[in-house]
């Protein structure tokens, strides 16, 4: 017997970091106290523009080869706090895109910084621009911008794959100061290897709300906090049980087969009393192997449902077509 | 009725009706004067129409996540009660939202284009340094558009039936687009990829460089892993071990045996420090995805 239906935790896990991030936000509207740890690679992105002003170089930024998503949105984030630096002290900036649609926020936000810091005319048609969506068309594109132009400064943020050495050792190269972070874990090495500053992991996310210090950035980073927390708690409590469990002797243990459902074969389980020479329990039969490895029994798959009415013959769709009946 | 599900429509079923055509630019051009119109809305109105449409996208999807699916809902079935039958109407839905935002992403493309070619007409017409540069991709750029697609067309419907991967019964077309695509594109994507390990080169030297604890340490655990690959080494090492402990499985001194030292490097430093690091980036980018979701975040993409 299962009481719990464990394929439902990853949801409740889900929805309890959420609660947090969302009841830290609401709590942090009305507080000014709130610590965050210094980071250096977000403390250098100052010192970075100030150098390449002083040079009369320009700045770059790459907000990764990903397409419009939560990485790309906060490397863009991050990067309009670096041009409106960058535009006060005249500081050209490139702004260099692999993605049309990261391309057109990119360039609606920068040229808003610029029309807010009251210099519109500074953002011309080389600032934000599309190089291309392939990625070693990209990787070339942005290499030779970095050679020709010889940037002082190079901000690598977001989502990096095979190039993010090429951009990095080519700036490195040229003596430009860099800044990077990624959210791949892959390429972090080779950031470490090549740049002077790197936001690891979850520090890429932290940029904005340590940057700004804006109460809702800076709640909802506290909530992450809790969150982690919750999964330190998590991980701690389930070695102790599993490391106790693993002792205890055996009198059910779990039963594995595959039944045809949907025209497919499906994995079910059932708990079955052990008939044998006493025994430690073994992985697959302790509760934190249940939480992750949810039953499935096959009278589960067995549902009552009433027949779908006739219809009159259709012209049949052409191919590649889904019809929903 | 499922109307956002994806419906066979009158050009999909006569894909040879010339129509098609005629409806397509209508709804290129109607794109077109959505954006434009979108373009000229004034600044303080755009934060809402932003927000309102980003929560309307993300909630589809939040409830596509956290709706129970009908479990083992055979063609010939019927979805029982509410939740049954607004589980099933999402999931024949997805196609139909994800085709939104593919054409959305269409329309973005031609602006990227259109940064490409203003970019490097600037750089032509000042006749800034490298010009020549911009002219010849400017020149390649157009001969792989004209050539893809007349590709394309033969291939696909004007000589469809007469052009196999049978390079005989390839056009002059279909030979050059080769040529463009295999022949060079392919291959300067291999060059560029190749030059990388040069740079792990240079950069592992720098990296490797014994001038810290840290950099100490890290030389030690690479060395370890790089020799442990390594079978005349790891073969010799481990022999040595082996001819110490007697072949005793229960002798300590295995444990100093290559392979279960960078064993013990992967599994026990690498991998949960990795998965340290997942956490986190997940829990930001649930964060971020939230904030973006309720139009919470102020400044940057949603200002």
């Amino acid at each position: 017997m299962q009481y719990l239906d464990s394929g439902k935790l990853g949801i409740l896990v889900t929805l309890l970091i959420v609660a947090f991030i969302l009841f830290n936000i609401a709590r942090a509207k009305n507080r000014t106290d709130l610590f965050i740890r210094r980071i250096p690679g977000l403390n250098a992105l100052d010192d970075a523009i100030g150098r390449a002003t002083e040079m009369g170089r320009p700045v770059l930024m790459v907000p990764g080869i990903g397409g419009l998503d939560a990485v790309s949105v906060q490397a863009v984030t991050i990067f309009s706090n670096v041009a409106r630096t960058a535009a006060q002290f005249s500081t050209p900036i490139r702004l260099c895109c692999a993605d049309a649609a990261v391309y057109t926020v990119a360039q609606e936000v920068i040229r808003d910084v610029y029309q807010q810091e009251g210099v519109p005319e500074r953002m011309d048609a080389q600032t934000v621009q599309f190089v291309s969506d392939r990625q070693f068309a990209f990787a070339a594109g942005v290499q030779g911008m970095i050679l020709r132009e010889k940037v002082a400064a190079t901000f690598l943020l977001g989502a990096f794959y095979a190039e993010s050495l090429i951009f990095a050792e080519s700036a490195n190269s040229i003596g430009a100061i860099q800044v990077a972070g990624s959210t791949q874990n892959t390429q972090t090495p080779f950031f470490i290897a090549a740049c002077d500053y790197v936001l690891i992991g979850d520090e890429f996310y932290a940029a904005s709300a340590y940057i700004t210090r804006q109460p809702v950035l800076v709640g909802s980073l506290l909530g992450q906090d809790w969150g982690k927390m919750l999964i330190i708690g998590s991980i701690f409590a389930g070695m102790l049980m599993n490391s106790v469990e693993r002792n205890q002797m055996v009198t059910m243990t779990r039963q594995e087969s595959t039944v045809e459902v949907r025209g497919g074969q499906e994995s079910v389980a059932e708990m079955v009393p052990y008939e044998g020479e006493p025994r430690k329990k073994n992985a697959t039969e302790t509760t934190i192997y249940r939480l992750f490895h949810p039953m499935y029994t096959e009278s589960m798959y067995q549902i009552e449902r009433q027949p779908k009415p006739e219809e009159n013959p259709e012209p049949a769709p052409a191919e590649g077509g889904e019809v929903t009946l | 009725m499922n109307l956002l599900a994806y419906q066979p429509t009158w050009w999909t079923l006569n894909p040879q009706d010339n129509g098609r055509y005629g409806v397509l630019v209508g709804v290129f051009i109607a794109g077109m004067v959505l954006f434009f119109a979108l373009s000229k809305v004034p600044h303080s109105a755009r934060r809402p129409i932003v927000v309102g449409v980003t929560f309307l996208a993300g909630l589809f999807w939040v409830l596509r996540y956290l709706w129970p699916e009908p479990i083992a809902l055979r063609e010939n079935e019927l979805p029982n009660g509410f939740v049954e039958k607004t589980g099933q109407w999402l999931q024949t839905s997805v196609p139909f939202v994800s085709g939104i935002a593919q054409v959305v992403t269409s329309f973005l493309l031609g602006l990227g284009m259109f940064s490409l070619l203003r970019v490097h007409f600037t750089k032509i017409t000042r006749k800034q340094k490298d010009w020549q540069f911009s002219v010849l991709l400017l020149v390649c750029m157009a001969l792989m558009i004209a050539v893809g697609y007349a590709d394309w067309l033969q291939r696909e419907f004007w000589i469809k039936e007469k052009i196999t991967d049978d390079t005989t019964t390839w056009t002059n077309v279909n030979v050059v687009f080769n040529i463009l695509f295999e022949g060079l594109l392919q291959n300067m994507d291999a060059a560029m990829f190749s030059i990388i390990a040069f740079y792990i080169f240079s950069a592992a030297y720098r990296a490797f460089r014994i001038r810290s604890m840290e950099a100490t340490l890290l030389m030690s655990s690479a060395l370890i892993v790089m020799l442990s690959l390594m079978g005349a080494v790891t073969s010799g090492w481990n022999g040595t071990i082996d001819n110490m402990t007697g072949s005793n499985p229960a002798n300590l001194l295995n444990n100093l045996k290559l392979n279960e030292l960078a064993g013990w490097l992967r599994n026990m430093v690498q991998v949960p420090a990795l998965q340290a690091l997942e956490f986190g980036v997940g829990l930001g980018t649930l964060a971020m995805a939230l904030r973006l979701w309720l139009g919470l975040e102020r400044g940057g993409v949603t200002e």
